[in-house]
């Protein structure tokens, strides 16, 4: 009955996404106000009726409902509570009710923080939101039916949800990059309204600016959870692997970075205009094709969902009406768009384009990496694949002078900057970032050209140029009193271009100085691995509520004093036969110390992994920094400010 | 000129869902082999029977054969050992290339010829013995070549020498009839591309 509810309100909400799609677009293409003030309300009652569809299936997963499909398949009576709930967007079906009710919601902050956006851009927002609802929600209904039911055969208990996903960080992971992906949605509506409309002020850019800002900064903690939690659960101590469907998720953040660096350019200058409303419709179509990528088994990846052309070719048709309708758009609305603006070689404006220069090829590196070896085979050149070495090498190059970039950019006025004024602190900048770097390099070994060293100017550089450049604003405004006068979106890109030193430095030191160790240990055995010496003292049989397995205790010894204390599991799940690695994590800012426990061996002994990660923690506190840089920036109070009532001058600019 | 470069986007995404497209109907854990048409890679190995003869390329000429991966470790290999054997009472020569799991010595774990001999002996008493003989790979060199990527795998080689097949996952009588009509082909003297 529950399940037939949720089902029901899911139909309720399509419906009412094709009336959003169609009325407030009529409503602003024809001048009149009644359809257009339609929107608001359709908005919040499409996210009202989602959110019972998605209730009816948290409900169905509390209760154990195994005569819904989708519950059978991925739960089970013995998992605990929290992982039912998790179990919700376990699967593909769940997952992309989760992704409509995202987007529903997105759609329902539009309508409620849009009250100072003038009527007919409301209208064209909200329109182009439900045309991209309509496609969502169809292909829950027509394609992933969540609801759909086992009767009259039901099976007297699930098949559980897959052991990898029941982990805390599988909790939060998918809802925060959902959220990101679907995030883009807003700033892709808010493009195409402004294609619809033709015009592309700086006020346009300034709307457009918070939202952005907040899909990107819940796409990054997405993403970083997502390598968290691959780091722990795996077992096998890496953090990024290049997998299809991470590429997927990192194609979008960089065009998303590239894209809160070019909106800056819009609002404060009225210039990149074509290239900002581009990289908008770049970065949702590039979350499009990365759910296009994970939901039709074009390629293959472990985080694939199970293959069905049937949805592919809805999702591909999707995706041709949506990017191609919008790109097309784009050529006929777009060249008639001049920027009025004059910049010198040498300004801001021009080192933010080389900004998104270097973005846009890591994404182009990153699309080609994970989609040549389809290119390849469908042009009937067999089967190649690409790995981490390709993408790896390539990175190091696009970071150095991305990175260089980077520091120097926030010192250089806009318009234009001579270059005097710049040398003498800049050059003060690079001596201190070089001692530093040499000075932390010099703890841990003699200083040798390698990667550690590489990282560490590079991060180095950007933390001394940013905090240099803070100092000097100090100085302008008057002491440190005057920093308070700071916009908070400066300090927002403060903290982002320090998470992304912090993030450099910590994939450099990692990278360089890891070490690893396989062994085979009896209770007792200890083994010893740069300077830490790890003792088993036990090994015990586990007895979850739905796995059994074994746990080992190790004590960590440094100096011949004790040092802390490790657990790691290796869990059996027997309903889904499948054993899991739990790793064992003694995390501190400077290193982490890994044990992942393998195969019971004879004797009896077990066969253990051990690491030693420098800095390993530096990347994802790296991405939280960014994140946090994103979250200060919205709170920006001029994003909150009553936009001016569109000016004569930006209506002739759009027309020249 | 300015004009068109707007639409350049659209002529790239509209390019891509070509690929796309084409790609929804291919099956992406099917892969063709590198090695189809090229003459089986060089190689001396030991037989298992007696290990003092070094089988090489050259042994493989001269008669179709089906070559054969499998290991006793795997359990699909051993399923298909059945059906096999039927073939070769038909007249299919086949010849087995022994897939040795890597072994690790930190674990105390060593390679064994002696032992394989007589757990292969057992093992194709119980269930048939498709093979003429089995080549032993342990270091995987020959099965790295050919770019093997799980057992069973079997690869059609013709008179002269010459990949014409390469089938992934066991042979049962449900697809044999596809592998048999390229077999037939080969074996009516056609050196024609199957």
């Amino acid at each position: 009955m529950i399940a037939e509810l949720g089902h029901l309100a899911l139909c309720f909400a399509l419906a009412i996404a094709l009336v959003l799609a169609i009325f407030p677009l009529y409503g602003s293409y024809k001048g009149a106000a009644g359809p257009v003030l339609l929107a608001r309300p359709l908005a919040i009652l499409l996210f009202l009726l989602t959110s019972v569809a998605f209730g009816a299936l948290c409900y169905s997963f509390w209760s154990n409902d195994f005569t819904v499909l989708n519950v059978a398949s991925n739960s089970n009576s013995m998992l605990p509570w929290y992982y039912r709930m998790t179990a919700v967007w376990g699967s593909h079906e769940g997952s992309m009710l989760l992704w409509v009710l995202m987007l529903s919601g997105w759609t329902a902050a539009v309508a409620l923080l849009s009250n100072s956006l003038p009527l007919i851009l409301q209208g064209r927002i909200l329109g182009v939101l439900g045309i991209i609802n309509v496609g969502f929600y169809g292909f829950v209904l027509f394609m992933s039916n969540p609801f759909e039911r086992t009767l009259p055969f039901f099976p007297v208990d699930g098949r559980d949800l897959n052991p990898l996903l029941q982990d805390f960080g599988m909790i939060i992971h998918p809802p925060l990059l959902y959220m990101g992906y679907v995030g883009f949605a807003v700033s892709f509506a808010f493009a195409i309204a402004a294609l619809l409309g033709g015009r592309f002020d700086s006020n346009w850019a300034r709307w457009a600016r918070p939202w952005t800002l907040a899909a990107w900064l819940f796409l990054t903690l997405g993403i970083m959870l997502g390598s968290w939690w691959a780091y722990l659960e795996l077992g096998w101590g890496g953090w990024w692997f290049w997998d299809p469907v991470e590429n997927a998720s990192l194609m979008p953040w960089l065009v998303g970075t590239a894209l809160i660096h070019s909106l800056a350019v819009t609002e404060k200058r009225g210039t990149f205009k074509s290239w900002t409303v581009l990289l908008a419709i770049a970065a949702f179509s590039l979350s499009l094709l990365g759910a296009f990528l994970v939901r039709s088994g074009v390629l293959v990846s472990v985080h694939a969902f199970a293959t069905d052309p049937s949805r592919g070719l809805f999702l591909l048709f999707f995706l041709l009406v949506v990017v191609g309708g919008s790109l097309l758009l784009y050529g006929v609305r777009m060249h008639a768009v001049r920027s009025q603006a004059r910049y010198q070689l040498f300004s801001r404006e021009v080192l933010l384009w080389g900004n998104n220069i270097f973005l846009l090829t890591a994404t182009l590196v990153v699309f080609l990496g994970t989609l040549y070896p389809l290119f390849h085979k469908e042009l009937g050149l067999g089967s190649i694949s690409i790995g981490e070495p390709f993408f790896n090498s390539i990175f190091q190059y696009l970071a150095i002078p991305f990175a260089l970039l980077l520091g120097l950019g926030p010192w250089v006025r806009w318009k234009q900057q001579q270059w005097q004024p710049l040398l003498q602190p800049l050059s003060m900048v690079l001596v201190a970032a070089l001692v530093l770097a040499v000075g932390v390099l010099s703890l841990y070994q003699t200083p040798s050209a390698n990667l550690a060293l590489l990282g560490l100017i590079l991060g180095a550089w950007v933390t001394v140029s940013t905090v240099g450049e803070i100092q000097q604003k100090a100085v302008q405004l008057g002491g440190v009193p005057g920093l308070f006068k700071l916009q908070a979106s400066h300090w927002g890109m403060v903290l982002g271009h320090l998470g992304f030193a912090m993030l450099v430095v910590g994939i450099a030191m990692t990278k360089t100085f890891s070490v690893e160790k396989d062994v085979r240990m009896k209770i007792g055995d200890s083994v010893e691995l740069n300077g830490y010496t790890f003792l088993l003292s036990d090994v015990y049989a586990l007895n979850g509520p739905n796995y059994g397995g074994q746990a080992a205790e190790l004590e960590v010894f440094a100096h011949g004093e004790k040092l802390t204390h490790l657990h790691a599991e290796k869990r059996f799940y027997p309903v889904t036969r499948s054993v899991m690695t739990e790793a064992a994590v003694d995390a501190r800012l400077s290193r982490d110390l890994y044990v992942a426990l393998g195969e019971e061996l004879s004797g009896p002994s077990w066969a253990l992994r051990v690491y030693v990660k420098p800095y390993v923690r530096w990347i994802w506190l790296g991405a939280i920094l960014m994140a946090l840089g994103g979250l200060v920036s919205l709170s920006d109070r001029r994003y909150r400010r009553k936009a001016k009532v569109a000016v004569a001058e930006t209506g002739a600019d759009a027309h020249a | 000129m300015r004009k068109a470069l707007f639409y350049v986007p659209l002529a790239a995404f509209l390019a891509l869902s070509l690929f796309l497209l084409s790609g929804l109907f291919s099956d992406p854990r099917d892969h063709g082999s590198a090695l189809i048409e090229k003459p089986l890679p060089a190689f001396q190995l030991p037989d298992l029977q007696q290990p003092a003869r070094i089988v090489t390329a050259a042994d493989l000429k001269g008669e179709v054969t089906l070559l054969n991966v499998w290991g006793l470790w795997c359990p699909t290999c051993n399923a298909e050992l059945g059906f096999l054997t039927e073939l070769r009472q038909q007249g299919v020569r086949i010849v087995g290339l022994y897939y040795v799991q890597p072994v690790d010595a930190a674990f105390g774990d060593t390679f064994d010829i002696d032992k394989l001999r007589v757990d292969v002996q057992d093992k194709l008493a119980e269930q048939g013995d498709p093979y003429l003989f089995n080549i032993v790979d342990e270091k995987r060199s020959l099965i790295f070549d050919l770019g093997v990527t799980g057992a069973p795998e079997t690869f059609l080689i013709d008179r002269n020498g010459v990949i014409r097949h390469h089938h992934v996952g066991d042979i049962n009588p449900q697809n044999w009839p596809k592998i048999q009509q390229l077999y037939q082909n080969l074996l009516q003297g056609g050196t024609d591309a199957p």
